[in-house]
């Protein structure tokens, strides 16, 4: 049992007053002293260590000590303490009973009923959940709103092939493209493909003896890349995750090869993962060559990261 | 000496009557730290007071922004060569993103060594994880801001990192960018997330990370009897804050000396064309981006290996650390496996970030 505010204090021959406050050790959250106050010891107010409490009792708190041996302890230097609403010590309250009794405050009358509380508590979360309920659904459209777009599958002059003079070299084609994005007024964005004048062996490995089918969102087919035609386009995009590739000579390799400067992936001029992290090969656009050498694309964007090729522009 | 209160005390009582201020006061300040102050607990302290700065300078410079593919490079050109201090102002924001990413990983090393993640603070620990990923959201969201050709890939990049993710990567990638592709929608939405969302996920649960560590007490030195320990006890006020003051002076000195010499210096405005710029995220994103130019980590299994697996497990595994590592013992010294795991783990960040560092070189 703690000793309690306002129990009466009796030393060994006489009671000698009541304990004013109790003081608590921050660390074991225990009661260490008492202190007390009254007639008995001669106004200041002692601290008495618990270990000289013999028994505490219902408002009566018994010591050890004879009355006349109470002046031996510190009297209390109220400064050097801070009460416990002033300090920040965790879980402090928890085991305290210092005071005697309960502390109450009554129920107002209506709040007698415990069923009706639940009641309410429900309706809250009832009401709650009517009004996020049915935001849900039009917010989650609303945000989704730009998320899919239809594909664009119409033709973009890039340049013209007679700049190529070597086969098998990725030449930079860089066009402007015209982008009309929801409400803002219609902006050029710069994009760039590599073309290729394939020799036979390279074309080969593009096509792998087939023709190359390009398909919109439905599935119907946009336009087909014949396999005889030597002039191959690749995306920009590199299959890894995005970045732009470059055409560099490698002297270790001793030719020269696709390179992402991003995570380093190596692609041959036919577009074939040499080395590095890429997952596929360089993605294959549609193209059409006019008799004056004119290169026209559809500029598609493929979705990087995967082995297969899923076309998302 | 009159004994009338005079009209300023007067103003103070009816203030502190009302709202309890000096109870308050005491009690923020009146903290026992066992064992007393030490430099090692400045981190969080720091923390807050560069997020602070962040906002602060972060409002200043919405003053002067446009989150709109056609004006965001303008603007911040704008803002770097025309406005007065301008140059200083997002330079310091720049910085201090950077500053607090160091602080994250110095508290979160700091809590780890120190055993302060186990019972009864396994809490504060889950909190400040998530705390955690919003200080890299502020990072990977704040740096398209710009629109300039670093933010446009970094983003490009960042984001198709994300669309590798099991079944929900589409449609998380999508739902960012605003579309298949960035844009004007990637930008508006970085931008709500960057200075609406993540600020106010931040405050809330920087509030409950400080809230849950009053409720459960500094945890202090990991050596020390409880009689030791209580002899050299201290409050938070003033010995603490003291070191906590000291150490935010010179984070602001550093960070104001490092916006005067490398200001931000904004490339070409953002375009699908790379030209000759060789992507690359910001420095601490670069062990990720290394990371994944190993060979082990190619192809499309490979990749959602490097890119969402370790680092989602590696998170998962910070995140269930508390309950899988039960044991009392709080000394570093005498837990071998977390003392290796933290050097293995550091040491991993910095070999590959030197190594991302080696490899521009290569590259040009």
């Amino acid at each position: 049992m703690q000793p309690k505010l306002k129990s009466k204090v009796r030393c060994t021959d006489r009671e000698v007053g009541e304990i004013t406050r109790v003081i608590v050790d921050p660390l074991s959250h225990e009661v260490s002293h008492i202190v007390v106050g009254g007639n008995g010891v001669g106004g200041a107010e002692r601290q008495v260590p618990v270990s000289e409490v013999q028994s505490v009792a219902d408002g009566l708190v018994q010591l050890r000590t004879a009355s006349s041996a109470l002046a031996q302890f510190p009297p209390l230097e109220r400064e050097d303490y801070v009460t416990i609403h002033e300090v920040e010590i965790a879980h402090l309250e928890d085991h305290l009973h210092v005071e005697s009794g309960e502390v109450l405050v009554p129920l107002p009358t209506l709040e007698r009923n415990v069923p009706r509380r639940t009641f309410f508590m429900n309706l809250t979360h009832a009401i709650g959940t009517l009004v996020a309920l049915p935001l849900a659904f039009p917010v989650l459209k609303y945000l989704m709103k730009p998320m899919y777009s239809p594909f664009d599958n119409a033709w973009l002059k890039v340049g013209n092939v007679n700049r190529i003079k070597t086969d098998d070299v990725g030449m930079q084609f860089k066009y402007k493209k015209k982008v009309k994005e929801a409400f803002m007024p219609e902006a050029e964005v710069d994009k760039n493909v590599w073309v290729l004048k394939a020799s036979p062996a390279v074309l080969e490995e593009v096509y792998k003896g087939k023709d190359m089918e390009f398909r919109d969102q439905v599935g119907r087919l946009v336009w087909t890349n014949k396999k005889d035609v030597p002039y191959v386009v690749f995306s920009g995009k590199c299959p890894h995750l995005g970045c732009g590739y470059k055409w560099r000579k490698v002297p270790k390799l001793g030719k020269e090869i696709f390179l992402c400067p991003c995570h380093l992936s190596i692609y041959e001029p036919s577009g074939k993962v040499l080395d590095g992290p890429a997952p596929r090969p360089l993605d294959t656009l549609p193209i059409r060559v006019d008799a004056g050498g004119n290169v026209e694309i559809i500029d598609m964007e493929f979705k990087a990261g995967t082995k297969a090729q899923t076309r998302i522009v | 000496m009159s004994s009338q209160p005079n009209v300023l005390e007067k103003v103070i009582a009816f203030v502190d009557e009302r709202v309890g201020l000096k109870t308050l006061q005491a009690k923020m300040l009146n903290e026992p730290v066992p064992g007393g102050s030490r430099w090692a607990y400045i981190f969080g302290s720091v923390l807050l007071f560069i997020f602070i700065m962040q906002a602060v300078t972060g409002i200043l410079l919405m003053f002067y922004y446009v989150p709109s593919a056609d004006h965001a490079y303008a603007s911040t050109q704008y803002i770097i060569h025309e406005v007065d201090y301008g140059w200083f102002l997002l330079s310091y924001h720049f910085w201090g993103s950077s500053a607090m990413v160091v602080m994250v990983f110095a508290h979160m090393s700091q809590v780890f060594l120190w055993g302060a993640y186990k019972s009864p603070r396994e809490m504060i620990w889950l909190v400040g994880l998530a705390l955690f990923g919003i200080v890299m959201g502020f990072g990977f969201t704040g740096y398209l801001l710009p629109w300039d050709q670093r933010a446009y890939w970094a983003t490009t990049v960042g984001v198709e990192i994300m669309d590798k993710t099991p079944i929900v990567g589409d449609f998380m990638a999508r739902f960012l960018k605003g579309g298949a592709t960035p844009g004007q929608m990637t930008l508006s939405r970085f931008f709500v997330i960057h200075v609406m969302i993540l600020p106010a996920m931040l405050m809330g649960l920087a509030g409950l990370h400080i809230f849950l560590f009053r409720k459960a007490g500094p945890a202090g030195p990991f050596r020390g009897t409880p009689e030791e320990l209580k002899a050299k006890t201290d409050y938070f006020f003033p010995r603490q804050i003291w070191k906590d003051m000291v150490a935010m002076g010179a984070v602001f000195a550093t960070i104001c000396s490092l916006a005067f010499i490398e200001p931000v210096v904004l490339l070409e405005e953002a375009t699908p064309d790379p030209g000759e710029y060789h992507p690359e995220p910001e420095w601490y994103f670069l062990f990720l981006f290394q990371l994944l130019r190993l060979k082990i980590f190619s192809g499309e299994f490979g990749q959602f290996l490097g890119a969402i697996a370790i680092p989602g497990a590696f998170m998962a595994l910070l995140a269930a650390l508390p309950f899988i590592d039960r044991g009392p013992e709080r000394n570093i010294f005498k837990r071998p496996v977390a003392l290796i795991g933290w050097i293995v783990v550091m040491a991993a960040i910095l070999i590959f970030t030197v190594s991302a560092i080696i490899n521009r070189e290569f590259l040009d």
